[in-house]
């Protein structure tokens, strides 16, 4: 019995195995894009208005229909099924064998450009499943992008002015949206911005996995992930510190504008600019607050606490503070920036800011200063006990400022030790705790206040000059 | 000689199932191994296409005579039409030069006459002519893979 | 005489008539297999059969005792090499081109896709096959009685096995390929952990030097991936060969398959061609041999149970061509329905979360997830190097050929896994409920936990097991299938908790469908 069931196994296994590789040659010789060739033969034949063509279209045999594009590396097979892109005759058919619409290919011939040049996509892939890849479970990072965002591509190649001049200007207003929404305040862009934020240099060809996805809704992809995040920050990234302020029609421009950041450079063969094809950074005061300052300050006009910074936001614009805060405080700050607190550093080496720009900004902000100046306090005429003022730190200014001057987290008050207070003028640092800071948390200490004598005060600004040297 | 017996009965008794099984497992095998010769062949090309547009008729007055290097092709315009003639020696692949006479190739000496008609050296065959066709948007194709009869021109002002 | 008469140019066209059949004839040196003698001549004259006896027991054609699982591992490889063969026309082995020539295989190679699966699939089948032929091997006593040196040549065929699985794991250069080339690199690495704790890192860094040699440099880059590439289809397939030529050479000289010392032919077994009448034959019972044979010692086969042999031809060569068709047909299947995972292009800013290894490797993954060292190069070590012990610690004669050896050798077994299963539950229990020690004292230092961690004391456990069941039973071969089924059980286990349960940042979860998405 023992060979009958060997002879058995062989004869049930070679079945089995026969009917498996007939169906696996049946798939391979019959794709999908087969049957869109097919198609495609069909309405031609029937279409065609003199014989030649209809020769021609009877000629056809189904293959992969590729480009080749060598210096692009890419190799882009969609119009294996997507065969009428350059017919005219295929005007009316219907997707995918739809010609083209409009007339860019006229100018972007697609021996030339291909297709995911612009529509992003798996052009290798010969399903639509995975060539379009609008799921996770096709592992691919740019699926198709949706029409709303396609000028996003054409900034490769073309500059704004062109482009708005044509008519697709949602790029440039985009790219307004980004100059005037204060996003440069955490973000950098060509090495200019703060530090809050992520650099945007790449932002629009960083794959999937570099964003949140868990609370996406609809198609996990990073064209959806934009749109959303400009709408709702923290829906996505529940921990985001994000600033945002914008209309809900202005949030696909945004998405618009940061999927046009890309990284590579498409071959000079291609490329057509001669204006401008990012966000430049404008030298003039106002449009500097704009682009850096407003995301946090807002108008400058009103201080208002934040609760996602923790923290209450000064009012730089405003004359109570302009009062107290001479330029060269302000300037300081600017270029130092404040440790401990979210202003960050915007001299050359940090922000980007030059010289002249921070002058600039400054002049802009400092426009309403008050001709009235605090009166004077003459620090440099007491002789100061720091013991004393040691004393009176730890009574009065501990509990907002910390023991050691640590501010920050939990604290009220700002860090001390940070070098904008340890290198300020003492004058200025005596007159601001006489005078208190209208509109935070800081209160006027001198006799309209809490009742130091100028004596207190100059003690206690002498003991915090030396708190950096404190461990 | 009872072995020869023996071994009868025994081939009798599993004829069918055993020619049936071999069968089986011969004819599977051998659809796979036709499977595995076919996957050489590859589907696609990894290079440029063969066919490639080369761009308006316009462009190609009567008289000129254009040499695409990276394509290695002639494309040359008469009064009667536009043809195209591949600059790749019929001896072993070499890029052919366009001299007074016709067309001379640098490695071996094959010598051609204008049309592309061998005239000396090794050279076995003439330089081949290329189909060159209008495409749907009216610039002019060439296709290096096909060749057409020797003579065989474009017209283009009819 | 007739060729005198003949002219040359009658022999010459004669020749020339004859052609076809002189040369099929030198082809297949002997005729067609139709009696003893011819069918006995096909076997050994046959370069590709030579290597089977021309007869064989009928023991051996069992498929109950063996369960056709070396051959069935011997199958797939041959399948991979085939189908890595045809992967090879079209793969193009660079970080620039590997991913989208992978890409391309699947998309425009004809059966690239089925080919491509047929290649992963019966390359991780044969890790199973070759483990449960380890199991079968070890459970019928067959490491004994010569054959010890042939157990130890098994043991290097797995390891080799797992590397050429491991290093085709790399190839494809996506997010799976990258990532685990990544962790492999530091389990090679790992030593550190060791000389870090001695203090002679500086002195001599061998967990470094070793890794710079397998990558190339010091990440993971190009030049990895040429060193993958050549590891897996050139010096990993020819130690492989190499030591498979050993394997079945030695398996003959050894005496072929293991059997049972007292065998009787069941009625099941009268389906066999040629099953020679006792004493009949062409053979006599007793079988000659040269003296270089007599005189080495050991000839285990000889004059022993003769009358239960049969041809191999035809009833070996059918049973090869069912199995060999069986697995063919069976991988074909499985790669129809199931695709091997190609993922998004290698980016090392970008962790695959969790960063897994392939599944061969999970078990050691969550082994190394309490000592890097200890689970990546002591524990796998120690437990390589304890089975191929096996058969020089366990020189018990008697139950060879016989699955479990006896009545007490099923129950130590099923002892074993129960106690195993609860010991290794237990533990891992403790360990994702409690934590370790990192957990309760965050400075403890790292030799301390290099030596106490869950993965020693589950080896110490089964040591200590194996120990008890020799002393309790008096019999070494009982101790050993008590550590065997403990390794066995433990592999299981392990595996499946890093492959299932096992989540982003190493977290446990009951079920892949409540991992937080990403």
């Amino acid at each position: 019995m023992r060979n009958r069931f060997f002879l058995w196994i062989l004869f049930l296994s070679g079945a089995v195995l026969f009917v498996f590789t007939l169906i696996a040659a049946y798939r391979e010789i019959a794709p999908e894009w087969k049957r869109y060739q097919a198609q495609y033969k069909e309405q031609i034949i029937k279409l065609a208005k003199d014989d030649a063509t209809k020769k021609k279209a009877k000629e056809l045999v189904p293959a992969v229909q590729q480009i080749y594009l060598g210096t692009l590396n890419r190799i882009d097979r969609c119009m294996s099924c997507h065969m009428g892109v350059e017919n005219p005759m295929m005007a009316n058919a219907k997707l995918p064998l739809k010609q083209h619409s409009g007339d860019y290919l006229k100018n972007h011939p697609p021996d030339k450009f291909g297709c995911t040049v612009c529509h992003y996509g798996q052009g290798r892939a010969t399903n639509k499943k995975e060539a379009h890849a609008a799921t996770r479970d096709t592992h691919w990072d740019f699926p198709t992008i949706p029409l709303k965002y396609i000028q996003s591509s054409c900034t490769q190649c073309h500059d704004y002015e062109m482009l708005s001049a044509k008519g697709y200007d949602n790029i440039a207003k985009g790219a307004k949206l980004f100059m005037e929404k204060g996003c440069r305040g955490c973000h950098k862009l060509n090495g200019i911005g703060g530090a809050l934020g992520k650099k945007l240099d790449v932002v629009g060809s960083q794959p999937i996995a570099y964003f949140p996805m868990r609370f996406v809704e609809g198609d996990r992809n990073t064209y959806n992930w934009h749109k959303q995040h400009f709408t709702d920050p923290r829906a996505l990234v529940p921990e985001s510190e994000m600033k945002i302020n914008v209309k809900p029609e202005e949030t696909d421009l945004l998405a618009t504008y940061v999927l046009s950041l890309r990284a590579g450079e498409m071959p000079k063969d291609y490329r057509r600019i001669k204006g401008t094809q990012t966000v430049e950074k404008p030298d003039e005061g106002e449009a500097l607050y704009r682009m850096f300052c407003i995301a946090c300050h807002t108008t400058g006009k009103d201080s208002y606490f934040d609760e996602i910074f923790n923290r209450t936001i000064p009012a730089i614009m405003k004359p109570a503070f302009l009062k107290t805060a001479d330029e060269k405080y302000i300037k300081k700050v600017v270029e130092d920036g404040r440790a401990g607190t979210q202003m960050t550093s915007w001299k050359a080496t940090a922000g980007g800011l030059t010289g002249v720009e921070i002058n600039n900004l400054i002049a802009y902000i400092t426009k309403d200063r008050p001709s009235a100046k605090p009166e004077r306090f003459d620090f440099a005429g007491f002789k100061t006990d720091l013991k004393r003022g040691e004393e009176l730190y730890n009574i009065r200014c501990a509990l907002c400022h910390g023991k050691k001057g640590q501010g920050g987290e939990g604290f009220l008050g700002l860090n001390l030790r940070n070098p904008v207070v340890q290198g300020a003028d003492p004058e200025f640092l005596a007159i601001t705790v006489r005078d208190g800071r209208s509109e935070t948390s800081m209160p006027p200490f001198g006799k309209k206040g809490v009742g130091f004598t100028d004596r207190d005060i100059a003690d206690v600004v002498s003991y915090v000059k030396t708190m950096s040297k404190k461990k | 000689m009872s072995n020869e017996t023996h071994e009868k009965t025994g081939m009798s008794r599993r004829d069918f199932l055993g020619l049936a099984s071999l069968g089986a497992a011969v004819i599977s095998s051998l659809t796979v191994l036709a499977g595995t010769f076919r996957m050489f062949k590859a589907n696609v090309r990894y290079e440029e296409s063969t066919k490639f547009k080369i761009g308006k008729a316009e462009e190609f007055p009567a008289g000129t005579v254009k040499k695409l290097d990276d394509k290695g092709v002639f494309i040359l315009s008469k009064d009667d039409g536009i043809y195209a003639i591949s600059a790749i020696c019929t001896h072993l692949g070499c890029i052919v030069n366009q001299v007074d006479w016709g067309f001379q190739c640098p490695c071996h000496g094959s010598r051609y006459n204008e049309h592309g008609k061998v005239i000396g050296g090794p050279a076995p065959r003439s330089l081949e002519w290329l189909e060159i066709s209008e495409a749907v948007d009216g610039s002019l194709e060439v296709d290096t893979a096909k060749s057409v009869p020797v003579g065989t021109k474009l017209k283009l002002y009819a | 005489m007739n060729e005198l008469k003949q002219s040359g140019i009658d022999v010459f066209k004669h020749n020339i008539k004859s052609l076809l059949g002189s040369f099929a004839g030198s082809f297949l040196r002997s005729g067609k297999p139709t009696s003893d003698k011819s069918r006995a001549a096909a076997m050994f004259n046959n370069f590709f059969l030579h290597v089977q006896g021309v007869k064989t027991h009928i023991n051996t054609l069992r498929p109950t005792y063996t369960l056709g699982l070396g051959l069935i591992s011997f199958f797939l490889l041959i399948i991979t090499v085939i189908s890595g063969v045809l992967l090879m026309v079209y793969y193009s082995p660079s970080i620039e081109h590997g991913y989208t020539s992978v890409k391309d295989i699947n998309y425009v190679v004809f059966a690239g896709k089925l080919i491509r699966n047929v290649h992963k699939w019966a390359g991780e089948g044969m890790i199973i096959f070759v483990l449960l032929h380890m199991a079968r091997v070890f459970y019928t006593s067959s490491y004994k009685q010569g054959r010890e040196f042939n157990w130890v040549v098994g043991i290097v065929l797995l390891i080799l096995t797992f590397g050429i699985n491991l290093s085709g794991y790399m190839l494809p250069w996506d997010q799976l390929s990258y990532w685990a080339l990544v962790i492999v690199a530091n389990i090679i690495q790992s030593p550190k952990e060791i000389t870090d704790s001695l203090g002679i890192t500086k002195f001599f860094d061998v967990g470094v030097f070793s890794k710079e040699l397998f990558l190339g440099g010091l990440t993971a880059g190009k030049e990895s991936l040429t060193r993958v590439y050549l590891l897996h289809i050139m010096l990993l397939p020819i130690f492989l060969f190499i030591f498979l030529g050993v394997h079945f050479w030695r398996i003959r000289k050894d005496g072929g398959l293991t059997k049972p010392d007292v065998f009787e032919p069941k009625p099941i077994d009268a389906g066999l061609a040629a099953l020679p009448e006792k004493r009949g034959g062409i053979f006599p019972t007793n079988k000659t041999y040269g003296l270089m044979e007599l005189a080495h010692g050991r000839t285990p086969v000889v004059d022993r149970d003769v009358e239960n042999t049969v041809l191999s031809w035809p009833n070996l060569l059918i049973a090869e061509a069912a199995l060999f068709v069986l697995c063919l047909a069976g991988v074909i299947a499985y790669s129809f329905f199931i695709d091997a995972p190609l993922k998004e292009l290698a980016n090392p800013m970008i962790p695959e979360n969790p960063a897994k290894a392939p599944w061969y490797f999970l078990g050691l993954q969550e082994l190394l997830s309490y000592s890097a060292f200890m689970g990546g190069v002591g524990l796998p070590g120690l437990a390589l190097l304890g089975l191929a012990l096996i058969p020089y610690l366990d020189k018990e004669p008697y139950h060879v050929g016989i699955w479990f050896s006896n009545k007490q050798g099923k129950r130590i077994a099923l002892e074993s896994l129960v106690v195993s299963t609860i010991v290794i539950i237990g533990l891992l229990a403790f360990v994702i409920n409690f934590g370790w020690f990192r957990n309760w004292w965050p400075n403890v230092p790292q030799m301390l936990i290099t030596l106490i961690n869950p993965g020693n004391i589950w080896v110490g456990f089964m040591i200590v097991w194996s120990l008890y069941v020799i002393k309790r039973t008096g019999s070494t071969r009982m101790g050993a299938i008590a550590l065997f089924t403990m390794f066995l059980i433990s592999f299981l286990i392990y595996t499946y908790v890093g492959t299932e349960l096992r989540g982003p940042n190493w977290d446990f979860f009951w079920s892949k469908s409540q991992w937080p998405i990403h």
